[in-house]
């Protein structure tokens, strides 16, 4: 850039330039015709030259920070990473990328279900040998202070009572939550996950501690049933993505923590974000199977199905991926 | 102080970031919580009078259709209460109607545009970040040097200030450059000046009323000491527009004589 820098040529293609990014920030790559698309991607490489020459030369400073302004936000509007958008996407990801994910991280998997039966158990046994530690386990509001007048019958008309597509709302909305806590807990190196795991590990076994102390069990089941195999393995799905999150933090490995962080967090994301259908199954089935009149044993052979069916589909499903196709990591491909 | 942060971009050309201060993501973040604590509010109140109406033993057609409305209602709520970041920073390209006020924007870490996946983890991760009034978020900003969030370092993103500067606006208003940046080699040497000291007199040359009158008559004889030693030349007089009389004096000689070039006052 000898003399101002700026021939007459140049300076015309950098107001260009300007004049396409600020309409491209405003409203998106959306807001450009095919053409000046086309035009930005020419104009940004000469630009990037510019600022370079800029910087060697020593031009002002405040006209290389402006040049550099520029450059940058053209950059940003330009490289992005290339994927399917949309329903597309989404296919995809159901398809074969989130079962691998799954396989892949079978470990976290493990533990968090080990977590779990750990604070189950505890708190059934504890209840069943003293009946009143189930109400240090169960929230009050869930009012099962007098199980004594709860009849086999009395425990799903309490829920028929309520209208359907509310609850099911509710309840899936609730669930989904619990499971997004499960997973951003993680981040602090997965303690805060296992503190959800454990919370409601140890209300469930109090629940059932509280049931069975009153001969209640079979009843509590088959109302547990359609709806809690799958919504629990859902949790605990959740939960291993928390804790792959924190294994990633804690143990990062040959890898610097900060690279260990982000690529665990991306596992860790999309295995949360997949059990969010999970969430929408056990939902509808607690809004409109749970309350419904049928037998208690069709019931939990209906839950006991449902969670088959997906627990085969994560198992099952994307075996087939042809090599090039696999679910590659910053070089690190899945052991799929 | 803005804080830069350097990119290689394909091209091979290092481009600066100028990274958003805490500020101005507060501010964003402010404007995003009144903007979704109004949706909030509003979808409560709507639920809370079609609960009314579900409850009152009104014609049946209306309870049946309430009981949906109130269902849809739900996960309305529980869009916006999770969704709203994640939803506006995927349709907007790393932005939400806060962020574009302030004209600040989500990247990834190495330049390019935010992908979805990159967008969730950095926002479900706004449950950790939001503790203490964003008390997490604050602290971890502060100690990072990319003014990152847990979020934003789990997703590997930084969040970036597009505001570009309004450079004719500020300087060389009032000098003209016509073809004047490069110095001559001969005529440097016949000015007895270096180089780097060219360019350093001549960039305060640019700028000099971006600075204050106290900071120029510090500044300035402290640039032109070593070049009066030198040439072994004392000014008339040792004030500010005497020096700066000077320098612009040597700044000319310094470029092709003849040309109609260097530091010139406008009319």
């Amino acid at each position: 850039m000898t003399g101002a820098g700026f021939s007459e040529t140049r300076q015309a293609r950098w107001d260009r330039l300007e004049a396409l990014v600020s309409r491209a920030q405003k409203g998106g790559l959306r807001a450009l015709t095919e053409t000046e698309l086309h035009e930005l991607t020419r104009l940004y490489p000469a630009a990037a030259v510019d600022v370079a020459r800029a910087r060697l030369h020593q031009a002002d400073p405040g006209r290389q920070r402006r040049m550099n302004q520029l450059a940058i936000a053209a950059h940003g509007l330009l490289y992005r990473r290339t994927s399917a958008g949309g329903l597309q996407a989404v296919w995809h990801f159901f398809r074969g990328d989130y079962p691998r994910l799954f396989r892949r991280l079978w470990p976290c998997l493990v533990l968090a279900t080990v977590i779990f039966l750990v604070g189950a158990l505890g708190a059934y046994v504890s209840s069943r040998l003293v009946p009143s530690h189930a109400y240090l386990f169960v929230p009050h509001g869930l009012d099962v202070s007098d199980p004594g007048e709860v009849t086999s019958a009395d425990i799903s008309e309490r829920f028929r009572q309520m209208p359907n597509p509310p609850m099911a709302a509710g309840i899936m909305s609730n669930n989904i939550s619990v499971a997004f806590h499960a997973f951003a807990l993680g981040i602090t190196a997965g303690i805060g996950t296992c503190y959800v795991l454990l919370m409601n590990a140890m209300m469930l076994g109090g629940f059932a501690a509280h049931f069975a102390n009153h001969g209640l069990s079979y009843p509590l089941w088959s109302f547990l049933a359609p709806h809690g195999v799958l919504e629990i393995f859902a949790i605990l799905v959740s939960a291993a993505a928390g804790l792959r999150l924190g294994f990633a933090l804690a143990l990062p490995g040959a890898r610097t923590r900060g690279a260990s962080l982000r690529l665990g967090a991306r596992d860790a994301v999309l295995l949360v974000l997949g059990t969010i259908p999970m969430f929408a199954v056990a939902a509808f089935m607690e809004g409109f199977v749970t309350p419904s009149y049928l037998p208690g044993a069709v019931k939990i052979v209906l839950g006991v199905t449902i969670a088959a069916v997906v627990v085969a589909y994560l198992l099952l499903v994307g075996r087939d991926a042809p090599a090039g196709v696999r679910h590659v990591h910053a070089g690190q491909e899945s052991d799929s | 102080m803005d804080e830069f942060d350097v990119i290689e971009t394909p091209e091979n050309v290092d481009l600066q970031r100028r990274l958003a201060g805490i500020g101005s993501r507060f501010a964003a973040g402010l404007l995003d919580t009144l903007l979704f604590a109004g949706a909030l509010v509003i979808l409560l109140l709507v639920l809370l009078v079609s609960g009314l109406m579900v409850l009152d033993d009104g014609p049946g057609l209306v309870r049946e259709a309430g009981v949906w409305v109130i269902a849809l209602l739900v996960v309305l709520l529980f869009l916006v209460y999770w969704g709203y970041f994640v939803l506006f920073e995927t349709w907007m390209n790393g932005q939400t109607p806060g962020k574009r006020y302030l004209r600040i924007r989500v990247v990834q870490q190495e330049g390019a545009a935010v992908s979805f996946p990159t967008i969730a983890i950095r926002n479900l991760l706004r449950v950790v970040d939001l503790q203490g009034f964003y008390a997490v978020a604050g602290a971890t900003m502060f100690l990072t040097r990319r003014v990152q969030r847990l979020g934003d370092l789990a997703a590997g993103t930084v969040v970036i200030s597009e505001e570009v500067p309004d450079y004719a606006a500020k300087s060389d208003t009032r000098t003209t450059v016509p073809g004047a940046l490069a110095p001559v080699p001969a005529a440097l040497e016949a000015a007895h000046l270096r180089p780097e000291e060219y360019r350093l007199l001549y960039n305060y040359w640019l700028r000099r009323d971006q600075l204050s009158l106290e900071a120029r008559r510090q500044l300035l004889p402290k640039l032109l000491g070593p070049i009066l030693e030198r040439t072994g030349t004392v000014p008339a007089e040792n004030t500010l527009a005497a020096l700066e009389r000077y320098l612009e004096d040597l700044l000319r000689r310094a470029l092709v004589p003849g040309r109609d070039s260097g530091p010139e006052e406008q009319p």
